[in-house]
């Protein structure tokens, strides 16, 4: 039957359609009410195409992740704008840098807000990376097919670290100074390499307006392109080892019998885990969807809107500790006068603890052991069991080695602190 | 799921109310807007009134470059009114400006014209405070962190509570005007003046250095400790010295407020740079040290033969001598008691020790203070009168009066003022020391002094008995151990090689190898195992000490050590009596004929 001939168009109608014409054009796929248009979501919309059609509901728990990975990647994006919007008003020279910061604080519109937004995101995000490291771990879930995403992670905190460092000293104020001065002075410790590393990092002998622009040129540049680049490949390896990991009891055993009787695509039989990978699947009728039992559930709009919930919370609380708490501005820069104690920000405390016993063993060697075997965990770890579960019996040893040396640095850093004062002497803080 | 989501974002939109509120309505747009309502009241125009109505709160600033660094001051954002006469008499912040003319303001044809214009001058450069603040908390300068609050208006929260309400008042910004207004006796600036006079009259120029005005080495140099600390660290350095370094060797002397107060005046205008000065003046005064400043500043007094004494007296008690000496009831707390000084000491001595302390006493911190010839001769004919009571009693109350002070009273040799002499009072609890020599050489060195040391000729006091009673209290109550009989040793009586400079170079390879490692390079006592021992080694260039000594004594010392002390006995090392002999020598010869006595020609 031919179709109905459209009335012509006149010039009228073309500008009474105008808006409806604009939508659709850039919006071209309907908000789905069918699951076909549920699937479709995950790869006609460019921001959503990362996700996949179907995610696992345990995915979904949020006892089970606490959204950790979610929030960290949330905080990053709150810190890369509002960080954005602060290099439109600070310059990395030690003559200007100092008083840009007063002026953010006093005159800029929403300066205050904007800069404790930056901080509080940064010393949370710092910690969130760190839960989520333990989360990880704790979950069993760098075994393979994880491992390498393991290292990824792992390689994705150590520049967490560093992008805090750097950004660390740009107010440069004696907080910031002296705690540069004490986290460069560290590196040099390392062997053969470690005077360099340090004349790299500060651009010549001591910090100074060197120091600043590198740090500045790091913080707003170079870190942020490998970070950007490193969570994409963190995220594409989450797609490729199929979603979060879950536990082996997590879907339901299907029988080689049920399987046959349901009409496969051609090629190999699949693993029981994951039915289907790939949208191609949906298309045509040999869609199994409702069809095997299986624990998932649609993407949209399941996953999407847990995602958007973890980033009202996260932007909520960063918002409330941004109201109440100001980021700190102390005096300007006085070479001559350090402040006793120097400390290195409370991530490095645990570190500057350890310099306290050697300088080589407490600064270089001890975590450069634990480095090393937080990226090995997954070679030297191959048993296969105790995935998906958090405090698996089956893990039981490497889950009490990791929480004693989280608890140990923890430990160092309560005690950097709080009980370390003049000359790093033991005080009590009460 | 929804449910919380739809809670979490009303969260939000509520927390950007917020924020949007705190963003708007600031402080100084509520200023403004009083300003401009008061000023459309006080309008005599409607054209006036009309621009009134029309005009938006903004923010004001000012650029100013002229004083060193560029500063921007954003004060007149709530001090609108600061240059409108009309608001003379308003509270603040919409209080005008006052014009004055001691700050250089005139009147023309009734109306007043500012000499420091604000859009040359600005805000900050006489007021201190933090110009790019646009809150209170920051711009006045409460907060902690910020070097420079309001001069004389803003205390900070962390300032000690006894100092914090004296540090209030106009008179502290006369500091900032002294940064162009220099000149001697400047009227605008009493109290600069007064303070600099108080430098000079309470002889802080003798420790401190001021470029341009002194350079004493033993304090910290105070050129630029305006722009260093703030006020209540310069007050709680002067008023009370150990409350913020309680190591610190800084006498307490006992001023009164107001001179306090004109002191850190003073020490607040010092902020090392001067606006109005040329690089070419600068140069001059670095050359000249400040010559003609100096001696506007200190007014020496004029003596008049027939009332020497008296003038003496006044002088040292006035010129704050009393800081470190003790001297009747007045206790410094660090330098030797003058109440015996007319017995034990002479004048041409004391004269010399006036003019160059060094030179009588080498190792002496005290500095050399700048008064005049007469002026000295002055203080030493008072000091001369000083004869003290003579103490009676035991052993032990002699001690107590005249011993305790250095030698302490455990007789440990760490007295009140111990560690202010070098070298160190005895430690007379040290047995191997005490009973290794005879006693009779001890009873000297209570009657006669120790030559170069702070150690008197008490003999000049004491008797034969008394001294010997001190003796026995000492040996009782601090060495305790009792005396055996001494070996004899085998000492040349005296030095079997004669000086001549083949000695004297084998004698200086000996003491470098051997001896320059407590004794130092030079010989002053000041090795590096120096840091470690007590007491210290001898400082073998204190000429009065080392000819007061024998040869015979000498090799006792090397080749036999000093118990008690860290010298060990060099015969176990291999020393012969020709290489004693030859360090003797060297010894001698590093300690040329004190040039000291030159002035005591002056003094009859």
């Amino acid at each position: 039957m031919s179709r109905p001939t459209p009335p012509k168009a006149t010039f009228l109608t073309t500008l009474m359609d105008l808006p409806k014409n604009v939508w659709s054009s850039i919006f071209r796929n309907p908000l789905p009410s069918n699951d076909l248009e549920r699937s479709a979501t995950s790869f006609t919309n460019f921001f959503l195409h990362i996700h996949p059609v179907k995610v696992h509901k345990n995915s979904l728990r949020p006892t089970y992740t606490f959204g950790l990975g979610l929030i960290s990647f949330f905080l990053f994006l709150i810190l890369t704008v509002s960080g954005i919007l602060l290099m439109f008003y600070y310059v990395p020279s030690t003559q200007q840098a100092y008083d840009r910061m007063l002026d953010l604080r006093g005159s800029v519109a929403f300066g205050t807000l904007l800069r404790n937004m930056h901080r509080w995101s940064a010393h949370g995000m710092v910690a969130i990376v760190f839960l989520h490291l333990c989360r990880v771990f704790l979950t069993g879930s760098y075994k393979k097919p994880r491992e390498f995403n393991w290292v990824v992670g792992v390689i994705l905190f150590l520049l967490t670290l560093f992008m805090s460092f750097t950004g660390y000293l740009l107010p440069w104020d004696q907080l910031a100074f002296w705690a540069i001065t004490v986290g460069t002075a560290i590196a040099g410790y390392a062997p053969i390499i470690g005077k360099d590393i340090q004349f790299l990092l500060m651009g010549g002998t001591s910090v100074g307006q060197e120091a600043l622009l590198r740090f500045y040129v790091l913080h707003v540049a170079v870190l942020p392109a490998i970070l950007t680049l490193m969570i994409a490949i963190h995220f594409w390896r989450i797609r490729k080892d199929g979603g979060l990991s879950r536990p082996e009891d997590a879907d339901p055993k299907v029988s080689l019998e049920a399987m046959e009787n349901a009409v496969t695509p051609k090629g190999s039989v699949p693993e029981p885990k994951k039915l289907y990978g790939f949208q191609g699947l949906v298309r045509g009728p040999l869609t199994k969807v409702g069809q095997i039992p299986d624990n998932t559930v649609f993407s949209w709009p399941n996953l999407f809107l847990a995602e958007l919930f973890t980033f009202v919370v996260t932007l909520s609380a960063i918002l409330v500790l941004s109201l109440l708490f100001n980021a700190p501005l102390e005096e300007p820069v006085n070479a001559l006068h350090p402040p006793n104690p120097a400390k290195a920000p409370w991530y490095f405390l645990g570190l500057q603890e350890m310099v306290s016993y050697s300088a080589f063993w407490g600064g270089i060697g001890v975590p450069g052991i634990f480095v090393l075997l937080l990226l090995g965990t997954p070679y030297l770890d191959r048993g296969p069991k105790g995935v998906g579960k958090w405090f698996s019996r089956d893990r039981l040893l490497a889950n009490t080695i990791f929480i004693t040396f989280v608890v140990a640095n923890i430990i160092f850093v309560i005690i950097g602190t709080f009980f370390r004062g003049a000359n790093w002497a033991f005080v009590t803080p009460w | 799921m929804r449910l919380a989501l739809a809670i979490g974002t009303f969260f939000i939109l509520v927390i950007h109310g917020v924020v949007f509120y705190n963003q708007f309505f600031h402080q100084w747009e509520r200023n403004q807007h009083a300003y401009f309502d008061q000023a459309r009241v006080l309008a005599k125009t409607d054209v006036e009134r009309n621009a009134l109505a029309a005009r938006k709160p903004r923010i004001e600033q000012i650029v100013v470059s002229n004083f060193g660094e560029t500063r921007v001051d954003r004060c007149t954002t709530c001090h609108i009114a600061s240059d409108d006469p009309r608001f003379a008499t308003y509270a603040e912040p919409l209080k005008a400006h006052p014009y004055s003319p001691v700050m250089g303001d005139t009147q023309k044809n009734g109306k007043w014209e500012r000499r420091h214009k604000f859009s040359e001058f600005g805000c900050t450069v006489c007021h201190d405070g933090q110009g790019r603040g646009l809150d209170p908390e920051y711009s006045h300068g409460r907060d902690e962190y910020w070097p420079d609050p309001l001069l004389g208006y803003t205390t900070q929260e962390h300032w000690r509570k006894d100092f914090a309400p004296k540090l209030k008042g106009k008179e502290y910004m006369q500091a900032n005007c002294a940064q162009c207004h220099t000149e001697i006796a400047f009227p605008g600036t009493p109290l600069v003046t007064k303070g600099r006079e108080l430098f000079f009259s309470s002889n802080c120029y003798g420790c401190h250095r001021i470029e341009g005005l002194s350079d004493g080495t033993i304090g910290p140099d105070l050129s630029d400790v305006g722009k260093k600390w703030k006020l209540d660290y310069l007050w709680g350095r002067i008023a009370d010295p150990k409350f913020i370094l309680a190591t610190s060797i800084m006498p307490k002397f006992n001023l009164k407020e107001e001179d306090i107060k004109a002191l850190v005046v003073f020490l607040k205008s010092r902020k090392g740079r001067n606006f109005a000065e040329t690089e070419i003046q600068r140069f001059k005064v670095k050359l000249t040290g400040g010559a003609e400043l100096v001696q506007a500043t200190i007014k020496p007094v004029q003596i008049n033969p027939a009332e020497m004494v008296k003038q003496g007296e006044k002088l040292v008690l006035d010129r704050a001598c009393t800081a470190c000496h003790k001297l009747g009831d007045r206790e410094g707390g660090i330098a030797p008691d003058l109440s015996f000084e007319g017995l034990l000491k002479d004048g041409p001595w004391i004269y010399e020790h006036f003019k160059n302390p060094k030179s009588t006493m080498p190792d002496s911190i005290m500095p050399a203070f700048r008064f005049t010839d007469d002026e000295f001769k002055a203080m030493t004919a008072y000091l001369l009168t000083l004869k003290g009571t003579a103490p009676t009693g035991n052993g032990e109350a002699i001690y107590k009066a005249l011993c305790l002070r250095c030698h302490g009273e455990k007789g440990d040799g760490q007295g009140p003022i111990a560690e202010h002499l070098d070298p160190y009072p005895r430690d007379l609890t040290k047995a191997g020391f005490m009973n290794s020599k005879p006693e009779a050489r001890l009873v000297a060195s209570i009657r006669n002094g120790v030559a170069g040391t702070s150690m008197p000729a008490w003999g000049k006091l004491l008797n034969e008995e008394q001294a010997k009673a001190v003796l026995g209290h000492i040996q009782t109550s601090f060495t305790k151990e009792p005396r055996r009989e001494l070996k004899a040793k085998a000492i040349p009586e005296k030095n079997p090689v004669a000086m001549s400079k083949e000695s004297v170079a084998r004698g200086e390879g000996i003491f470098v190898e051997r001896c320059a490692g407590c004794h130092g390079k030079k010989g002053d006592g000041k090795g590096p195992n120096s840091l470690d021992i007590l007491p210290k080694p001898r400082n073998l260039r204190n000429a009065f000490f080392v000819d007061s000594v024998d040869d015979r004594r000498l090799f006792e010392s090397i080749q036999y050590g000093v118990q008690g002390t860290a010298m060990p006995p060099w015969i176990d090392y291999g020393l012969t009596n020709n290489d004693v002999g030859d360090l003797i020598n060297f010894i001698r010869s590093i300690n040329q004929k004190p040039k000291g006595g030159q002035h005591a020609a002056a003094i009859q």
